[in-house]
């Protein structure tokens, strides 16, 4: 998961045992409704470190955090600042302590300007907003971090990337000591991470705290002073040393087992071609989504699209699956035409398709696991249910879904068991044998586990002979599951390469719309 | 000092079954308690009211035929309400389908009933007035499904209209509907075979084991058949839906158009039923309109319907008589009504939260 081309540009030390300890709690517990989600967990932050909270989703960090910044309150144990004990009643309370939360859904207004929305909620405004002071404030705040921005540039359009630099700066306008970054790479492309790691660098020099919240263990070992690792709401590790630890070891008190997430490709020769696409191209308003795109799909291949979200994946996928009509170009999938033919008969013809989001559009929330089964396929007029009871017990079992019975709500099932019931209805074929499976960031979301298990899943499906097209953001899985690899940016494929060979930094350049010599 | 508890809405994960029974029963007592208050604070006696209510409305044989016969209509308006409302669409002029239900029965029964035996007519009228109630929802079926206009506003707008269409009928001089030869204006029976008798001595008709059967099959359409399958996952999910090849618009359609038939049949019930004729005293009933409160008061479950539609049925039934028989005002019925409706969209608070107390606690030591 390490990877080695990132170079990052470290900041001075200052971590020594000499910083005082900034920030900590001591046997937090906090219990939600049937949850015990934080069970007396201690953790500190020193002025100048980086101290990350890794664990899998639902390990209970992210309630951890939202106690350390004062979103909630801890059923019981305490907090210090500094020595003395504080109570937080809400994040303002946090902030008047100089705690700070950089949520991962970012929380900007897209039509105020960078530093009207720094500004958003200071209380030291006066009637009428004296921009020029305003920017130039904004700016010398940026500024003495390293973090480069222009006050004047309209939110709605920046990328990802710089927008999480707004609320980094936001956070430090607001006079934040001890900032809590909420999964924050999860929305970058690699170069961006590599900006975001200079910044934190920075940060510490300056002598603030980061609370780095993760369960990317590549990323954690690299930019971690100290790592505490959480599961089911209990820590089961400290581990300190920035390097000095193998992400096996992290996994392993993560997940509580070994995990293997290591490279697979396919076995055999692939056969013929499954999914053809000749020349497609989709137009939304005026705006050109996909741009004459032609690539195929054969037999037990896997071939991943690469690119930042919003380069037109989803619509890809969605034209693929008949939900979407191109404005030119074929589609066929086993030497039939299925463009402008709709979802249904695409499915006839052996296409499952796994969207990228689950619950919502891939499964049915307040539906059981039985009844999402039946979406996909033929359902008589009276539906019979009695009969398709043994197989969902059969695909529950096979594809380790946790779950009490086939009758277990959709809604009710964590990340990783909704996507293993897509997967398990998608895999299975409803109307017809699938042929061609379309997977849109399968692994999004899920932890360690459910990841492996999910690429385990696919990697059986390819074994058996499935086209599978592999659209996700998430580049190391493209790069260590696909056989080959097209980076899909504003809509066209701007990069060819086999998955073997395949460079990481040639195709994050691609993904950022950068010409290489690569280039197809 | 702040209080040391404080009061907290907690989300329930999981609704416990009793409550979907035990929430509309507390929402009627409470309603009936808030009553109480106010017919006291009038100077009336809050048990010999409800006592008469309950022995006028439920208890006493012709109390309860009468309940049995009126709810006839309303559990029609009920689940014309709660079918919309399955796919989350407001139908909110089952009034006026109701309006056209009558009317399309009546000219049914006066038009075709002469030439058909009794066991054809009656059908007819019912399977006419249904159409016509399919029909007057038609256009904001049509546009709610293309457009995506509100059919809220659509559907109650069009009860005004119905309103005015219905009145006309009954009003102009040489109008086919219009008793001819009176003064006064009024509607013209239909023919004999195209009305019913009331069941030995009571004025309830056979209309209602057949809405109580329709009920109990459209209960059974929605958990058991495609149909109701497709209607779930477009109400929760559309992109689920647009995502498994579900066409929404056509199911749309369906929903909407099966919703105005039922008001529409309702209607009907009314021709082979109680007033044999097109009658503008039923622009005064609010049927339609009280079709939305049982609905409601049944959390829109078909089964559940066939009770609140009689329980109302009976408060009108009882309340009805209380003014003849004791000069408490007639509108303590319908106050009654207005009190559930509000009791029971409040008690859905208690079935989403879990309520409680908690000791607020240091978190320093």
């Amino acid at each position: 998961m390490t990877n080695a081309s990132h170079e990052v540009v470290k900041g001075p030390h200052h971590s020594g045992d000499a910083a005082p300890i900034a920030l900590s709690a001591h046997s937090i517990t906090k219990r939600f409704p049937g949850v015990l989600a934080n069970d007396s967990v201690d953790f500190d932050v020193r002025a100048g470190e980086v101290h990350t909270l890794l664990g899998e989703n639902g390990a209970g960090k992210s309630t951890l955090a939202a106690m350390l910044c004062g979103l909630y309150q801890p059923d019981s144990g305490y907090m210090l600042r500094n020595g003395q004990p504080i109570s937080l009643s809400s994040p303002r309370a946090g902030l008047q302590h100089g705690i700070a939360m950089v949520h991962q859904h970012f929380r900007l207004v897209e039509r105020f300007t960078v530093a009207e929305n720094v500004v958003l909620g200071s209380r030291d405004l006066s009637f009428t907003l004296k921009r020029k002071n305003i920017d130039d404030k904004v700016a010398a705040v940026a500024e003495s971090y390293g973090l480069p921005i222009d006050p004047q540039a309209v939110v709605g359009e920046l990328s990802v990337g710089q927008r999480q630099r707004v609320e980094i700066v936001k956070a430090l306008y607001q006079g934040a000591e001890i900032l809590l970054l909420d999964e924050p790479t999860a929305v970058l492309v690699p170069a961006e991470v590599e900006k975001l790691f200079e910044n934190v660098h920075a940060m510490t020099a300056a002598g603030k705290s980061i609370v780095f919240i993760s369960h990317k263990l590549g990323e954690v070992v690299e930019i971690s002073d100290r790592v505490t690792v959480l599961r089911g709401g209990r820590v089961t590790g400290h581990v300190s040393g920035r390097g000095s630890t193998d992400t096996k070891e992290l996994a392993r008190l993560m997940v509580g087992r070994d995990i293997n997430l290591s490279t697979q490709r396919a076995s055999h020769a692939t056969g013929h071609e499954v999914l053809q696409i000749r020349e497609l191209s989709l137009a939304s308003e005026g705006v050109d989504i996909l741009s004459n795109i032609s690539f195929n799909v054969h037999e037990g291949e896997m071939v991943g699209i690469a690119g930042v979200a919003g380069n037109g994946q989803r619509e890809l996928a969605d034209t693929i699956a008949g939900l979407i009509s191109p404005t030119s170009g074929t589609i066929s999938i086993g030497g039939a035409m299925t463009t402008d033919r709709g979802p249904i008969a695409a499915r006839e013809l052996g296409l499952a398709y796994v969207p990228e989001d689950r619950l919502g559009m891939g499964l049915v929330p307040s539906m059981s696991i039985l009844d999402n089964l039946l979406l996909t396929r033929d359902r008589r007029i009276v539906v019979d249910r009695a009969s398709v009871r043994p197989e969902a017990n059969r695909l529950i079992e096979q594809f380790e879904i946790k779950a009490n019975n086939a009758d277990h709500i959709a809604r009710k099932l964590s990340g990783g068991n909704a996507q293993k019931v897509l997967l398990a209805r998608e895999l299975s074929g409803g109307r017809t044998v699938t042929k061609l499976l379309v997977v849109c960031s399968p692994t999004r979301g899920l932890d360690v586990g459910a990841i492996e298990t999910v690429r385990r899943l696919l990697d059986d499906a390819r074994s058996a002979g499935q086209a599978i097209l592999l659209i996700s953001e998430d580049l190391d899985e493209i790069m260590s599951l696909a056989d080959r690899i097209l980076v899909l940016y504003r809509g066209a494929i701007v990069h060819e390469t086999p998955g073997e060979s395949a460079q990481l930094a040639t195709v994050g350049a691609a993904m950022a719309g950068l010409k290489t010599e690569g280039a197809a | 000092m702040r209080a040391p508890f404080r009061i907290i809405f907690e989300q329930r994960s999981e609704t416990p079954r009793y409550l979907a029974a035990f929430v509309p029963l507390m929402s009627v007592l409470a309603a009936l308690v808030a009553g109480g208050i106010f017919l006291m604070a009038s100077g009336y006696s809050a048990s010999e009211t409800y006592s008469n209510m309950l022995s006028d409305g439920f208890l006493s044989s012709r109390g309860i035929t009468d309940t049995l016969g009126l709810s006839t209509v309303l559990i029609c308006t009920g689940l014309c309400a709660a079918f919309a409302f399955q796919m989350n669409l407001y139908n909110i002029g089952g009034e006026g389908q109701v309006y056209l239900g009558m009317l399309g029965g009546a000219w049914a029964g006066l038009a075709l009933g002469p030439r058909l035996p009794s066991v054809i007519a009656v059908p007819t009228v019912l399977l006419i007035g249904a159409a016509a109630g399919a029909l007057w929802i038609f256009i904001p079926a049509f546009v709610r499904a293309r457009l995506g206009t509100s059919e809220i506003v659509s559907t109650l707008l069009l009860t005004y209209i119905a309103a005015s269409v219905l009145n006309h009928f009954v009003y102009t001089p040489n109008s086919y509907f219009r008793a001819p030869n009176v003064t006064f204006p009024m509607g013209r029976a239909v023919s004999e075979s195209a009305q019913l008798t009331p069941l030995g001595g009571t004025r309830m008709y056979p209309t209602f084991f057949i809405v109580v059967a329709l009920a109990l099959f459209l209960y059974w359409v929605v958990k058991r058949t495609e149909f109701g399958y497709r209607i779930q996952v477009i109400s929760d999910s559309p992109r689920a839906a647009h995502y498994a090849g579900v066409n929404a618009r056509r199911t749309t359609m369906q929903v909407m158009l099966i919703s105005g038939a039922l008001a529409g049949f309702g209607g009907a019930t009314l021709i082979v039923g109680e007033f044999g004729k097109l009658d503008q005293g039923i622009l005064l009933l609010g049927y339609g309109y009280a079709g939305i409160v049982i609905a409601a008061l049944a959390r829109n479950n078909f089964a559940a319907i066939i009770v609140s539609g009689i329980l109302f049925s009976g408060l009108r039934v009882g309340g009805d008589k209380l003014q003849i028989t004791t000069e408490t005002p007639i509108h303590i019925g319908v106050m009654l009504q207005g009190a559930i409706l509000l009791f029971a969209l409040g008690g859905e608070a208690f079935r989403r939260y879990r309520i409680r107390a908690v000791r607020i606690q240091a978190v320093a030591q």
